[in-house]
């Protein structure tokens, strides 16, 4: 599926590949049954992902880096670089590399990667 | 229960495995006088699930030790031995969801949330004692259920582009502040007068793309999209419009083409669903 704008193949989703693991993450940490008796360990990536979520608008930061964005735009040349979203389909440490489809506005979410490299790299 | 384990089943059951079976040498041998570990809690099932837990891993890869089920009632709960220091490493993460996906080829499933701990056996029995009613009520209505993710982003930079050919204000703004020029109140202005009108522009797309799959769906979870994203919606699918829920997908981002990027996932336990 090389065309941009498509759909990854859905039935990808084992959770032994991580890049499909990576856009599920939010499920498996912030959705599922709750008994409420049980503990819920305190996980750090967890609250990263939260903030994630937060961060999109409505603050002078977020504003300058729009202005910013605006002023870089070539609004002669036309057409943007096709095809340039196919490459964000990876593992997650191209995930937290995403932000090529953007530019303007980056997040936590590349912080969630690097818990789980960091992770990685103790593991070995 | 009522939750019978699907005609969806095609996956075959090995036949030796009796339902509730622990794996090989038993990890407590003695129970009751000496404080049992913590137990990692995965799932809950109708007790007549297949529950085919060998050859999976554990959150907690060795430290964890083996998997094993809490049976009650009508109802199954897997455990394992909970790790010592539980944190969201990637393969603890993987280990979570490949347990869901083999216990959803086989019946119904209530994920749990990844990270919960019970005290011991007895305190998850006590949870599905209690708890056993609203549990069997949830296996049933989700039963030959399945959720999918839809994530979709659009090119940043065309949603400038739209912006500023459209907004003679926002382009105004744009001349004036090139190059290092304008005021720091006219940068943030920009900023502003753009931000809203990508934010709008997102809001919309987001309306379209639910609207159209919503049709194939018995419900739907919509969240705050991350970072670029402009979606962030789970479907609850029947299995047997599963196929053609994601051939919708595909479609659907085809029309779209271009500048978009749609991120289906699934089908996928009903993890927010199951809460």
């Amino acid at each position: 599926m090389t065309q941009t704008g498509g759909v990854q193949p859905a039935a990808t989703s084992s959770g032994s590949g991580t890049a499909g693991l990576y856009d599920i993450l939010e499920l498996i940490l912030d959705r599922g049954l709750v008994i409420d008796v049980f503990v819920r360990v305190s996980l750090v990536g967890i609250e990263i992902l939260k903030i994630d979520i937060r961060i999109v608008i409505a603050s002078v930061d977020t504003y300058l880096r729009f202005a910013e964005a605006c002023n870089r735009l070539d609004l002669e040349s036309g057409r943007k670089a096709p095809a340039r979203l196919t490459d964000l389909v990876g593992d997650m440490v191209e995930s937290g590399a995403r932000g090529k489809t953007g530019g303007a506005i980056s997040g936590a979410i590349d912080a969630i990667s690097d818990v789980f490299d960091r992770d990685d790299k103790e593991e070995r | 229960m009522s939750s019978a384990p699907t005609s969806d089943s095609a996956a075959e059951t090995t036949p030796g495995q009796a339902p509730g079976t622990t794996q090989e040498p038993a990890p407590e041998p003695v129970p009751d006088p000496a404080p049992q570990a913590p137990r990692y809690v995965y799932a809950v099932t109708g007790s007549d699930h297949p529950l085919r837990l060998d050859g999976l891993r554990t959150v907690g890869g060795d430290a964890g030790g083996s998997l094993s089920t809490v049976v009650h009632g009508g109802l199954a709960a897997v455990v394992s031995p909970a790790p010592p220091d539980l944190r969201p490493k990637r393969r603890d993460l993987a280990a979570h969801q490949e347990l869901q996906e083999r216990l959803m080829a086989d019946g119904a499933v209530l994920p749990m949330r990844f990270g919960l701990l019970a005290p011991d056996d007895a305190a998850v029995e006590r949870a599905l004692e209690e708890k056993g009613e609203e549990f069997s009520r949830k296996l049933v209505e989700l039963h030959g259920t399945t959720e999918f993710n839809l994530k979709a982003a659009r090119s940043q930079e065309d949603l400038l582009r739209e912006v500023l050919t459209e907004s003679d204000e926002a382009r105004r703004l744009n001349e004036r502040t090139r190059g290092g020029s304008g005021t720091y109140e006219d940068r943030v202005a920009l900023g502003e007068l753009v931000a809203r009108q990508v934010d709008a522009r997102q809001r919309l797309l987001a309306e379209q793309v639910v609207q159209q799959l919503s049709g194939l769906a018995r419900a739907r979870v919509q969240a705050a999209p991350a970072k670029d994203d402009f979606l962030n919606v789970s479907f609850l699918v029947s299995r047997s419009r599963a196929h053609e829920f994601t051939e919708a997908g595909e479609r659907l981002a085809r029309d779209y083409g271009e500048g978009y990027e749609f991120r289906l996932r699934g089908p996928l336990p009903p993890y927010s669903f199951a809460a």
